[in-house]
C-alpha cells in the first residue's frame, strides 16, 4: 500500500529529549519514595479490571475506597493506601499477588473476584505468609479442602449456599434443568444440587455444561424447552447469566419455567433490564432491606451520596471485607501478619439479631443469606427485587448449617 | 431426533447470520487494506452503545444512526492511526490495534461504567414464530434478514459500481490504481469507515441479545477471526460461507456435546485449513506472499 513517510506529532529530537528524561526519573526516586513511604500502610487490591467480571469488580473496588474514606485514609492514625492490580489468569493473579507483597511492601491483600483466581491467589497467600481477605470468589473448597492459615473468605461457599437454598426450590418440583458454567464455580453448583436432588429422589431433566463467556443461548434454550423441566438449575456467572436471561425472554420463554440460581448480583441483574429480569436467587445483600443494620443504612447512603446510583451487594462486600481489615488492624496495633490474623479472627460485625463474624476454625465468614426474588413489575430501574426470605431462619442454626471446618475438609495449617 | 437438527440447525444459522456480519467489515478491512484489525469487535460494541445512546435520546429511529457514527469514528482512527500503519511490517498493525482495543474499551468504561446496561428489542419485534419443531424469534429472523440485505448490497456495490472496482483493482495494486489518477487515501479512508460502519450494524443488531458491557467485543473479535480465517482472508464469499458454518457447528455442538460449543469452532477451523491452508475460498494474494 503506497503512503508518505510517517510524521511524528513531536519532532523526533523533541521526542528523544522527553524520552531521555523519562528514563531519568527513577534515579530521583529513592529521594522521594521514603518520605512517604515510611508512614503509610499499604494495603493490596487483587480484583479484575477487564472482561466480563470487571461489572462486578467496579463495585467491590468502590466499596473497599469507600471503607477507607470513611475512616479518613487512615489506620492506627497513619496514612493508609490501596494498591489495585489485576488478575488477569489464576498464573496472573498469583503473579501480581507476589508484586503486591514483594515491591510495594503491602501488609494485606484483599481481592479474588473468581473462583479460579481465588484458589490459585490463597495459595500464594500461604507461600508468602501474608493475610488474603477474599471479598468475592465462592467455591467451596476454598475455606474446605483448601483452607489455610491466611486466607479468610467472605463468600457463602457454593455447597451452604445450595443446602439454604434447596427448601425454597423444592416447592417448583423435582424434575430440574442444570446449566452451569465451565469453571470452578459452575462445577461446585451442578455437584452440590446434584447431591440435594438425589436426597430428594428428584430426575436430571438436562445437564448442560455451559463455556464461560457464551454469547448466544439460543440452542441451550432449544433444548430447555424440548425438555420440559420443572425449573432450571442455573450457575452461569455474571454477564453471562444477563445474557441467557435476555435471550429467555427474547425466546419467549419468560414464566414458562422458573430459573433458581444462587449468588446473584444485583449488576447482573441490572444489566438484564425490567422486561427479561426473572428468577429465584440466593443474595448476601440488598440495598433496600429493610432490616439492614444502621451502619450499613449510613454505607448504603454514603455510597448512593458519592456514585449516584444505590450500592449493589459487591460494593457491600468490597466495602464489609475491607472495614473487617482495616478494624482489625487497627484492634491489633500492629501490621504484623499473625496480629492482623488474630485481629480477624476476633473482629464481629452486623446487628445483635443478625451478627456475621470469621470463624476461627476455617476463616470462613458465617452469616445469614437472604432469598430474593425478581419483582412481578420492575418500575425503578435499581429495585428488582423482595426480599423473601433469610436463611437459615433460625440463628441458631447458622453454625450447623455451615458444617463444622472438620466436616468440610478444612485442617488449617 | 430430526426434529431437533432441524431445529438446531436453523438456530445456528440465525447466530452464523450474525457472525458473517461481524466477520465481513473485518475480511474487507485486511483484504483492502492488509490491515489486520483487533480493534474490530471494540467498534461492534460502539455499535451497541451508540445504539443505547440514540435509543434513550431519539427513540428507536435514532438507532439506525448508530452505525454511520461507528463508520465516522472509523474514519477518523484511520485518518489519525491507521494510516500510519500501510507501509509498516503486520506485526505493528497488530500491536497497535490491539491497543487500540485496549483504549475503546477503557473509553467505554470511563463513560457508561464497567456494569452491563439494560437492552431489549422493540415491542413491534417481540414474539416467535414456530413451524414445525423450527422455533425462530421475530427480532432473530429481522436480524438474518438484515444481513442478508446488507450482504446483497455490498456484493452489488462492489462488482457493479465503479466505486467497487476501484476498490478491489487498488487490493491488488495500489500502485498502478494511483497511477491512474485516482487518489487511493481516501479511497482507503472510505474503506475502513465502510468495515467500521458493518462491524457497528453488527453491533446495534447484536444490543438486544448479548449483555451490552464494555467487555462484549472479546465475545465479538473471536468468532470473527475464525470466520474470516476459515473462509479464506479477505474473501467475501469465503466469510459468508464460513459465518453461517461455524453458526451450525456450534449449535449441533451445543445439542451433543455442549461444554464444547466453543472449542469446537476452533476445531472446524483447524479441520478446514488442514485440508486447505488458504481456507475455504483464499486465494493466493502477492502483495501478502
Amino acid at each position: 500500500m503506497t503512503a508518505g513517510p510517517s510524521r511524528l506529532a513531536v519532532p523526533r529530537r523533541r521526542a528523544l529529549l522527553g524520552a531521555a528524561a523519562l528514563t531519568a526519573t527513577p534515579l530521583a526516586k529513592p529521594f522521594i519514595a521514603p518520605a512517604a513511604a515510611a508512614d503509610t500502610i499499604k494495603i493490596g487490591l487483587l480484583l479484575a479490571k477487564t472482561g466480563d467480571i470487571a461489572a462486578q469488580t467496579e463495585y467491590l473496588a468502590n466499596g473497599t475506597y469507600l471503607a477507607l474514606e470513611e475512616r479518613g485514609n487512615k489506620i492506627m492514625g497513619q496514612p493508609a493506601e490501596l494498591i489495585w492490580l489485576d488478575e488477569p489468569s489464576p498464573q496472573g493473579s498469583q503473579q501480581n499477588m507476589q508484586r503486591l507483597v514483594q515491591e510495594n511492601k503491602v501488609v494485606a491483600i484483599l481481592g479474588g473476584s473468581l473462583s479460579s483466581n481465588a484458589l490459585a491467589e490463597q495459595a500464594t497467600a500461604a507461600q508468602l505468609k501474608i493475610p488474603f481477605v477474599c471479598n468475592n470468589a465462592a467455591a467451596t473448597d476454598m475455606t474446605g479442602k483448601n483452607c489455610n492459615h491466611y486466607t479468610f473468605r467472605l463468600n457463602t461457599p457454593v455447597a451452604v449456599q445450595a443446602a439454604m437454598f434447596a427448601p425454597y426450590i423444592m416447592g417448583y418440583g423435582k424434575k430440574w434443568y442444570f446449566l452451569t458454567a465451565n469453571y470452578a464455580f459452575g462445577q461446585d453448583i451442578a455437584k452440590s444440587f446434584k447431591q440435594i436432588l438425589t436426597q430428594a429422589s428428584g430426575t436430571i431433566a438436562g445437564d448442560d455444561v455451559v463455556p464461560l463467556n457464551t454469547p448466544d443461548y439460543s440452542s441451550f434454550i432449544l433444548k430447555i424447552r424440548q425438555a420440559k423441566p420443572d425449573m432450571i438449575l442455573g450457575g452461569v456467572p455474571a454477564g453471562d447469566l444477563s445474557t441467557f436471561l435476555k435471550q429467555w425472554n427474547e425466546m419467549g420463554m419468560k414464566g414458562s419455567i422458573p430459573i433458581c440460581e444462587i449468588a446473584i448480583g444485583d449488576t447482573d441483574i441490572w444489566a438484564v433490564g425490567p422486561e427479561a429480569a426473572t428468577g429465584l436467587y440466593t443474595a448476601l445483600w440488598w440495598y433496600d432491606n429493610a432490616n439492614n443494620p444502621p451502619e450499613e443504612k449510613a454505607f448504603a447512603a454514603g455510597y448512593l451520596k458519592k456514585y449516584g446510583k444505590p450500592a449493589a451487594d459487591k460494593a457491600w462486600m468490597g466495602w464489609i471485607a475491607a472495614k473487617s481489615l482495616f478494624e482489625s488492624i487497627e484492634l491489633a496495633k500492629s501490621t504484623e501478619t499473625e496480629a492482623i490474623i488474630n485481629g480477624l479472627e476476633s473482629w464481629k460485625g452486623g446487628s445483635a439479631t443478625n451478627p456475621y463474624y470469621w470463624r476461627k476454625g476455617d476463616h470462613q465468614m458465617l452469616l445469614r443469606n437472604l432469598v430474593v426474588q425478581t419483582k412481578p413489575k420492575i418500575t425503578d430501574k435499581w429495585d428488582y427485587f423482595d426480599v423473601k426470605g433469610v436463611v437459615p431462619e433460625n440463628l441458631a442454626d447458622l453454625e450447623k448449617v455451615f458444617g463444622s471446618p472438620e466436616v468440610n475438609g478444612c485442617h488449617m495449617t | 431426533m430430526l426434529d431437533v437438527i432441524l431445529s438446531q440447525v436453523a438456530t445456528g444459522l440465525v447466530l452464523g447470520g450474525l457472525y458473517v456480519l461481524i466477520a465481513i467489515g473485518l475480511s474487507i478491512i485486511f483484504g483492502l487494506l492488509g490491515i489486520v484489525n483487533f480493534a474490530h469487535g471494540n467498534f461492534f460494541a460502539l455499535g451497541a452503545f451508540f445504539a443505547l445512546t440514540l435509543q434513550q435520546h431519539l427513540g428507536w429511529p435514532g438507532v439506525l444512526l448508530a452505525p454511520l457514527l461507528v463508520g465516522a469514528v472509523g474514519m477518523l482512527v484511520e485518518r489519525i492511526l491507521i494510516r500510519q500503519l500501510y507501509d509498516k511490517e503486520p506485526l505493528v498493525s497488530l500491536i497497535i490495534t490491539f491497543a487500540l482495543a485496549l483504549m475503546i474499551e477503557a473509553l467505554l468504561r470511563l463513560v457508561y461504567g464497567g456494569i452491563g446496561q439494560p437492552f431489549s428489542q422493540p415491542s413491534f419485534l417481540s414474539g416467535i414464530y414456530l413451524w414445525g419443531p423450527v422455533l425462530i424469534t421475530k427480532y432473530r429472523l429481522t436480524v438474518f434478514v438484515t444481513t442478508i440485505v446488507l450482504l446483497i448490497a455490498l456484493w452489488a456495490f462492489m462488482q457493479f459500481t465503479p466505486y467497487g472496482r476501484i476498490l478491489r483493482a487498488g487490493s491488488r495494486d495500489p500502485e498502478m490504481v494511483g497511477l491512474l489518477g485516482i487518489r487511493l487515501p481516501r479511497v482507503l479512508t472510505a474503506v475502513f469507515g465502510l468495515g467500521c460502519c458493518l462491524a457497528g450494524i453488527a453491533g446495534v443488531l447484536a444490543a438486544p441479545l448479548w449483555t451490552v458491557i464494555p467487555s462484549m467485543s472479546q465475545n465479538a473479535i473471536m468468532p470473527a477471526f475464525v470466520v474470516v480465517v476459515i473462509g479464506g482472508l479477505g474473501s467475501f464469499a469465503g466469510a459468508v460461507i464460513a459465518g453461517l458454518l461455524v453458526g451450525v457447528v456450534t449449535a449441533l455442538t451445543i445439542q451433543f456435546q455442549p461444554d464444547a460449543a466453543t472449542a469446537m469452532m476452533y476445531v472446524f477451523m483447524a479441520a478446514v485449513l488442514l485440508v486447505r491452508p488458504r481456507g475455504l475460498l483464499g486465494e493466493r494474494w502477492e502483495r501478502f506472499e
